[in-house]
């Protein structure tokens, strides 16, 4: 980073680092200079790295099969999962740079990468835009072939998640919901094409090599928004958490692992008492992969259980409406199993969690659920009978009892659902399996002292799954009939479920993202051109123009002043010196982040004074910058319709172009003329900027002798 | 921090003296035609153009040629000096002089060197000064310019005298060549008692 800018306004003020963070978190995005407080501090407080993860693995490719792949990692506290989008710091951006991740490795010689498909901001091609209409908050997906698509970053310059969702009404793309796009950062609905510069409406089955169907929006984005589950390994879990435990020999045994982190630790959130199941879907990629058999089993009143999402239907089959879920049940433990999750393709994430579609469950389900309960009861007698299995007919029995459990508890005690959302539990829960196979969940909420059962399910995979949409709001549309589907896993080597997870994670995923850590490679990813954005910002009136300032400035000292004199972030670029600049100030370009601020600006430093260190005052004001034309005139060159072809000939191959003109020709003539004006302008210059510095030097005396 | 700006700042220095400014440059010259007409003089290590934001349109361009030493960067210098040198077009010879360092896109922070500001007070007895000051440096930058204006106003006259200078010379060799293609010379030398073949 910028080891010799100079943070002269960050040390003093330590405290204000906070404050400063959390304004530019209102402000929704973040700015340069608070990118180097936040540095500052943080490299103060602890330059020692951060926390770091890698989650799933996917496979190994490149030489030696040195670059190993992965689908998830953990940074900073964050869970990111392939195809999730990320704000991505750019150092001399005001705003960070967006995009998807396409692709996750560790290569170990060179360290983790991600490959990153880009957003365009609206301002960043509007050249390109002509009078397309724009919404708000719309991005444009990059596509076609060619630079600015896709770009290969170090992990560490990753900044936050970003929530983008897809607009676009093309079939494979899931719709989102009216509350899923307010809490939306973003949204897009198109594309632009990088190498033709047009915006594109359709997409491609393809862009940067991956498959659309993973750039438009997820099913679990959809519908479990709020119901994120964390998967552990058995293995990983009866290491790290042996609180849960149930019999070793109960091959069955399922566990429900619930989401402690997005609800603070406690799967209680999930199990509250009104809710008497939750649909839990299992989609994983990889147990298909690995030969492992999901097994669904189904909650007795489930008999309107419909995904909500039709797509999450046709690509899973393990995802089933209740009526063959309840065949699941009743057919025996492994039917559910029997189905391999074989579509691969749609999701990057093992699990989709599947909130019923509310409206309609709800009165379904109210209504059937007596004849339900005892239609399981009844499909469950010839099965204790055969003793086909104990185990399942203890699951069953548990569940019809966890059923009415719940029930009751909905029925005695009535308890808005929404304190659960911010109650903080004990995150501990026990499984016990007796010899009988039922379950007993106990949980122990103890923000609201509320017992619920937990329905069990497990899905007991090696990895560890998190999902990253970690936000409340849509749980305020639990209701109580909302369902739960349980997925266990009967293959697995330890049949015995154990967790329990205490992990401590803040529900708003992206306020974690925001701080700017240490030892992040600066490496320009992507350089939008500097015109561009003056051309963008002049015409949106953002631009100021600032005079008289040190020539000496750097431009990081340039946005540094405007913090100090404005409490203002911009983006500021010297004017960089020519022949015919003063050496008595320096100007310089500052992108301020909206017409106000810049109008602000210019009209404080008119009425009032701001004195640099040299003592000199700031001037600022409002300039359009002259951009490079197409075909700029140039004088002084003559063209001979004999010399057209010569010269286009030497402009192709770029040979002999130059030359030193001859004393004996017509051209050294004429050159010597211009070479007379030359020397003329370059005197006038001179006694201008003289004349100019002597003035300045009587008036800056007077103000010297004032002072003392 | 501190410590490893100060090799940085003297490297940039080191870079600042090799580095040769060029103007009066045509826009047609593209970096790669830069390139060649200055390995001549040593090797060209890199070129940034200038970017002209403030200045009229069709101001010439400039740019920074960063040689490999010194002595390359002053052999630049010299011969530039001495003969009109011309690049991708005549007659307008490109000027070369030394780099300064606020000519550099991104020059480091020179180091030890902190600015402070501060809101004047309107009650301040410097505040009338700094009014001045103020409006001292508009009037400055309003003169710089005017003169850039005249400047190029001056350039495109003598463009336009040149050319038409030319366009008449060359016009005049061309009746030249035509009366001698067609046999008007020799017709009228033979009228005249003239020898016109002579050589």
């Amino acid at each position: 980073m910028s080891d010799t800018k100079s943070f002269f306004c960050a040390r003093a003020r330590g405290e204000e680092v906070k404050q400063e963070r959390l304004r530019a978190l209102d402000y929704g995005c973040f700015n340069t200079l608070f990118w180097k407080v936040a540095y500052e501090s943080m490299v103060e407080a602890d330059s020692e790295g951060v926390e770091f993860e890698w989650g799933k693995k996917r496979g190994r490719g490149g030489a030696n099969k040195a670059v190993q792949f992965y689908e998830s990692f953990t940074y900073d506290g964050v869970e990111y999962h392939l195809y999730d989008s990320v704000y991505m710091y750019e150092e001399d951006e005001t705003e960070p740079y967006i995009g998807k991740l396409i692709k996750i490795w560790e290569n170990s010689a060179r360290g983790k990468k991600v490959k990153v498909l880009w957003f365009f901001r609206p301002c960043e091609i509007a050249n390109f835009l002509g009078d397309q209409e724009v919404l708000e908050n719309e991005l444009f997906l990059a596509s076609g072939e060619g630079a600015g698509l896709a770009n290969t970053n170090p992990l560490e310059a990753i900044a936050g998640k970003c929530n983008v969702l897809c607009i676009s009404k093309d079939s494979r793309n899931v719709q989102p919901s009216d509350e899923e796009l307010q809490k939306a950062d973003y949204i897009f609905r198109r594309t632009f094409d990088v190498k033709h510069c047009k915006i594109m409406d359709k997409m491609d089955d393809q862009i940067a090599g991956t498959d659309v169907k993973s750039i438009f929006n997820r099913t679990n984005l959809q519908d479990a928004g709020s119901l994120a589950i964390v998967v552990r390994s058995l293995q990983n879990l009866s290491k790290e958490n042996p609180a849960l435990r149930t019999n070793e020999n109960c091959n069955d045994a399922t566990v429900v692992l619930l989401d402690q982190n997005l609800y603070n630790e406690n799967p209680v959130v999930r199990t509250n008492e009104s809710c008497i199941g939750t649909t839990v879907d299992l989609l994983d990629q990889n147990l298909s992969k690995e030969n492992q058999s999901v097994k669904t089993n189904e909650n007795c009143n489930e008999a309107s259980v419909v995904p909500s999402d039709q797509i999450l239907c046709k690509e899973n089959p393990a995802v089933k409406t209740n009526r063959n879920c309840i065949d699941t049940s009743e057919n025996g433990v492994v039917a559910g199993s029997n189905i391999p999750l074989t579509k691969q393709k749609y999701s990057p994430r093992e699990i989709r969690v599947s909130r019923p579609g509310i409206d309609s469950v709800d009165t379904a389900a109210t209504n059937q659920r007596p004849e339900n309960v005892s239609d399981h009861r009844a499909s469950l007698q010839p099965k204790v009978e055969s003793g086909n299995s104990k185990v399942k007919v203890g699951r069953l029995v548990r569940q019809v009892e966890i059923e009415e459990k719940a029930k009751c508890i909905k029925d005695s005690v009535d308890v808005d659902v929404r304190p659960y959302k911010k109650a903080k539990h004990d995150g501990s829960f026990k499984v016990s399996d007796d010899k009988n196979n039922i379950l007993n969940l106990r949980l122990n909420s103890d923000g609201n002292d509320t017992k619920s059962l937990a329905p069990a399910a497990s899905v007991a995979d090696k990895y560890r799954l998190k999902s990253s949409e970690t936000d409340t709001g849509p749980f305020k549309k639990l209701k109580p009939e909302d369902k739960t589907t349980m997925v266990s896993n009967r293959m697995l080597p330890n049949a015995s479920a154990t967790h329990s997870q205490c992990q401590d994670h803040k529900i708003d995923g992206q306020e974690l993202g925001v701080t700017r850590r240490p030892n992040v490679d600066k490496s320009r990813w992507f350089t939008g051109p500097w015109e561009d954005r003056l051309q963008t910002a002049h015409e949106q009136g953002r631009l100021v123009l600032l005079q008289n300032l040190d020539p000496a400035c750097t431009s990081a000292e340039v946005e540094d002043i405007v913090w100090q004199g404005f409490e203002e972030s911009c983006k500021a670029k010297m004017i960089q010196r020519t022949a015919f600049s003063s050496p008595h100030s320096g100007q310089a370009f500052v992108l301020f982040k909206t017409r106000q601020v810049a109008e602000m600006v210019v009209k404080k430093l008119e009425e009032g004074c701001l004195l640099l260190s040299n003592g000199r005052p700031l001037l600022g004001r409002i300039r359009a910058p002259s951009l490079p034309e197409k075909n700029p005139k140039f004088f002084g060159h003559l063209v001979i319709d004999r010399l057209r072809y010569q010269m286009a000939r030497e402009n192709k191959d770029a040979v002999s172009t130059s030359h030193c003109s001859q004393p004996n020709t017509i051209e050294y003539d004429m050159a010597i003329d211009w070479r007379l004006l030359q020397e003329r302008s370059d005197l006038t210059w001179k006694n201008l900027i003289e004349q100019q510095g002597f003035e300045l030097k009587k008036l800056m005396a007077r103000l010297k002798a004032k002072k003392t | 921090m501190g410590t490893s700006a100060q090799p940085e700042y003297a490297a940039f220095e080191e870079k600042v003296k090799h580095t040769v400014y060029m103007d009066n440059l045509s826009p047609r010259v593209s970096e790669s035609v830069l390139r060649n007409a200055l390995e001549q003089f040593g090797s060209v290590k890199s070129i940034q153009f200038i970017p002209n934001y403030l200045g009229p349109r069709n101001m010439p361009r400039c740019a920074l040629v960063e040689m490999e030493n010194t002595k390359q960067a002053n052999s630049v210098l010299s011969i530039l000096a001495q003969f009109p040198f011309m690049i991708n077009g005549m007659p307008r010879p490109v000027t070369a002089r030394p780099a300064e360092v606020e000519m550099f896109s991104d020059p480091p922070k020179k180091p030890g060197r902190n600015i402070t500001v501060r809101w004047l007070d309107t009650k301040d007895p410097d505040f009338a000064v700094v009014m001045q000051l103020k409006r001292l440096a508009q009037r400055h930058s309003a003169e710089a310019a005017f003169m850039l204006e005249k400047q190029l106003e001056e350039e495109e006259k003598l463009a336009l005298q040149q050319q038409n200078t030319l366009k008449s010379n060359y016009k005049k060799y061309e009746m030249i060549d035509s009366v001698f293609a067609d046999g008007a010379a020799r017709r009228l030398a033979r009228i005249y008692n003239m020898n016109v073949l002579d050589d």
